[in-house]
């Protein structure tokens, strides 16, 4: 199968070359990280190698082909078990002999990330296949993004494609209404959205309403039939919206998504953020996150939500939080910046200095630590792991 | 709102009338102002970065305007890095959205944000919006004429208005008598109108398409001892533009 991709790649790059004067593109990056944490007194370490090719192809004006190819290794511990960052409380609710099933594992893996065809009309886009989806002003979290959650220590990285049909209408010089259809087994079954931007003095304004099958697991029953935990698909209908722009001189952004759930109950999730950049140069930026799904006293957080936590099936574990980030160019290609991750909600806090250093036009260096400080128990406790992270990134 | 790179590489002027006439500051600034009211413009620019250890950054971009400035177009070519990444800037830099593909994400910048260095370079977002900044937010006075880069010049003094959120709280330009292209432009500290920050020098001049152009502006700022190169490779004005262009769709394309 590696034999197999290497081959495709190597084609592509060949007929790629061949073809550069026809339009075809073929670009990308890749990456190598080094992760870290000390868990239980002990430092763990997995190392991860990128390579993301990238072809675009515009046959004609109307008409752009993209897409990009993964190829991701892992070494070190490449298994890491969820139960050695909760309390005892909760381990100890887990029969003994299920207690193998909470690992992660980070297995190599290749796959076509995104695939698409865009068609550009006169009055409207329309984009069919595996695309990104991006949706909601917020920078860490994004209440109506219900097909991506964002790492929360590393917010910008670019998410995975989503098989869809996109139709993108623009509505005079300002706005535009798009309707998304993400296709799964039935049509019950798969997501559909519909989205109104609109502009008006400052602001940028959106509303948006979808509906999708949230593929919740119980992380307490294993399911002998797919051999893994049973699934509780649940149908979510979300309605909400988003602004961006300016008051008082602050950047200023919200953005709200109210969760209908067919059988449990229904939710909201509410972002507000700022930000400002003094003359100096120096950046501030602050978010506030809430979502009452999750628990506002850390003694009710449970297995299901630690693991939907950790799996990415939910944003958070604890109901309110807030980001912070404070960053200064302290040469024209070095950055310092700290973050702070602070749950409201329980008084844990996570702090994470960070390091950008642009060392050459297509090499970036970036690292960050995270320190945490709450308690056993708590969102960002020390049991939840203090670590690192370091990546190289080329680009071609 | 803004209009300081751009007014200094688009700049443009018809001669003759203004020989042997006594000008003030005001007329000075108007006329160079009005020069600025190109309908469209279209030009593939390369930006090199010089560092204070020497070390150099070279970018290329694509840039479109329309409606006299008002509404700009910047999409990145090279590095790799950065390519296809685009800014769009309306009503006169007021307005500005940054497209990052590899998130395919747009996000609205507020005006703060046109302080921050353009990928690191001596130019702020603010220096590369376009419009007629000189006239609505600043107040001319002509001081004594000097010789400056081997042209004879005008020597304008612009103070920013009270009201105007500006960058710079004072400006010096030494504007061409021939050809009324501000060769020189000095920039004050947005708090110390007495401290120098930064130069722009404006050489390469040429006529195109009627219009004089600055091929080679240098932005140096005095407080990293650092400098800027922005070089036009390529220029072509009233070319016809499609509003659609300036949307978040044509951001995006």
């Amino acid at each position: 199968m590696r034999t197999r991709f290497v081959l495709i790649l190597l084609s592509l790059m060949v007929t790629a070359r061949s073809h550069a004067q026809s339009g075809l593109e073929l670009f990308g990056y890749f990456e190598s990280q080094i992760m870290g944490a000390v868990i239980e007194d002990r430092l763990n370490q997995v190392f991860m190698n990128k390579l993301r090719v990238d072809l675009n192809y515009d046959p004609s004006d109307r008409i752009t082909f993209a897409a990009n190819f993964d190829y991701i290794t892992y070494h070190g511990k490449t298994e890491w078990n969820i139960l050695q960052f909760l309390v005892p409380n909760i381990t100890e609710t887990i029969p003994e002999d299920m207690t193998g099933f909470y690992v992660i594992p980070f297995s190599d893996r290749h796959f076509l990330d995104n695939a698409y065809i865009k068609f550009v009309f006169r009055r409207f886009d329309l984009t069919v296949g595996k695309q990104q989806i991006s949706l909601g002003s917020g920078y860490v979290w994004n209440p109506t993004d219900v097909f991506n959650i964002k790492d929360v220590l590393d917010p910008t990285y670019e998410q995975p494609g989503h098989n869809a049909l996109r139709l993108d209408v623009p509505l005079g010089n300002s706005g535009g209404v798009t309707a998304l259809y993400s296709p799964e087994d039935t049509w019950k079954q798969s997501s559909k959205l519909i989205q109104l931007k609109m502009r008006i003095p400052r602001f940028d304004v959106s509303f948006i309403a979808i509906e999708t099958l949230w593929r919740f697991h119980d992380y307490t029953e294993f399911d002998e039939d797919t051999f893994g935990f049973l699934e509780q698909p649940e149908k979510r209908r979300v309605l909400g919206g988003s602004l961006e722009g300016e008051l008082f001189g602050l950047g200023l952004w919200s953005e709200y998504g109210h969760s209908l759930m067919r059988k449990s109950k229904d939710f909201y999730e509410l972002v507000v953020g700022m930000n400002y950049t003094f003359d100096f140069q120096t950046f501030v930026m602050m978010e506030y996150y809430r979502n009452t799904l999750a628990e506002s006293d850390y003694r009710q957080y449970t297995l299901d939500d630690w693991m939907r936590y950790f799996t990415a099936e939910q944003k958070a574990v604890s109901r309110d939080q807030l980001y912070t980030l404070i960053q200064h160019p302290v040469t024209d290609f070095i950055e310092l910046g700290m973050m702070s991750i602070i749950s409201i909600s329980d008084g844990s806090v996570a702090l994470v200095p960070t390091f950008n250093w642009s060392f050459s036009e297509n090499l970036d260096i970036m690292a960050y630590a995270n320190v945490n400080f709450g308690k056993d128990g708590t969102a960002f406790s020390k049991m939840t792991g203090s670590g690192a992270l370091i990546r190289a990134r080329v680009y071609f | 709102m803004k209009c300081i790179l751009w007014a200094s590489i688009l700049t443009f002027f018809s001669v003759s009338a203004l020989f042997g006439q006594e000008l003030t500051g005001e007329d000075i600034i108007q006329k160079v102002n009005d020069l600025l009211t190109v309908e469209s413009s279209h030009s593939k620019s390369k930006m090199t970065i010089v560092t204070t250890s020497g070390e150099k950054r070279t970018f290329v971009m694509e840039s479109w305007s329309k409606d006299n400035g008002e509404k700009n177009l910047v999409r990145y070519q090279e590095p790799r890095r950065v390519k296809d990444q685009a800014v769009l800037m309306l009503n006169q830099a007021d307005d500005i959205w940054m497209y990052f593909p590899r998130t395919q994400r747009v996000r609205k910048l507020a005006t703060h944000a046109k302080k921050q260095k353009m990928q690191g370079s001596d130019f702020s977002y603010e220096d590369m919006g376009s419009g007629d900044a000189f006239i609505t937010d600043y107040t001319p006075r002509r001081l004594e004429d000097e010789k400056m880069e081997d042209h004879d010049c005008y020597k304008v003094e612009l103070t920013r208005k009270e009201e105007s959120d500006m960058s710079y709280s004072r400006m010096i330009l030494w504007v061409i008598k021939e050809n009324f292209v501000p060769v020189v432009i000095d920039y004050y500290d947005d708090k110390d109108p007495d401290r120098w920050i930064k130069r722009l020098i404006e050489s390469d001049i040429r006529k195109i398409d009627g219009i004089w152009t600055a091929m080679k502006v240098v932005m140096q700022n005095k407080n990293d001892n650092t400098q800027t190169e922005m070089e036009l490779l390529e220029v072509e004005y009233n070319v016809p533009l499609n509003d659609s262009m300036f949307t978040e769709r044509g951001l995006k394309k």
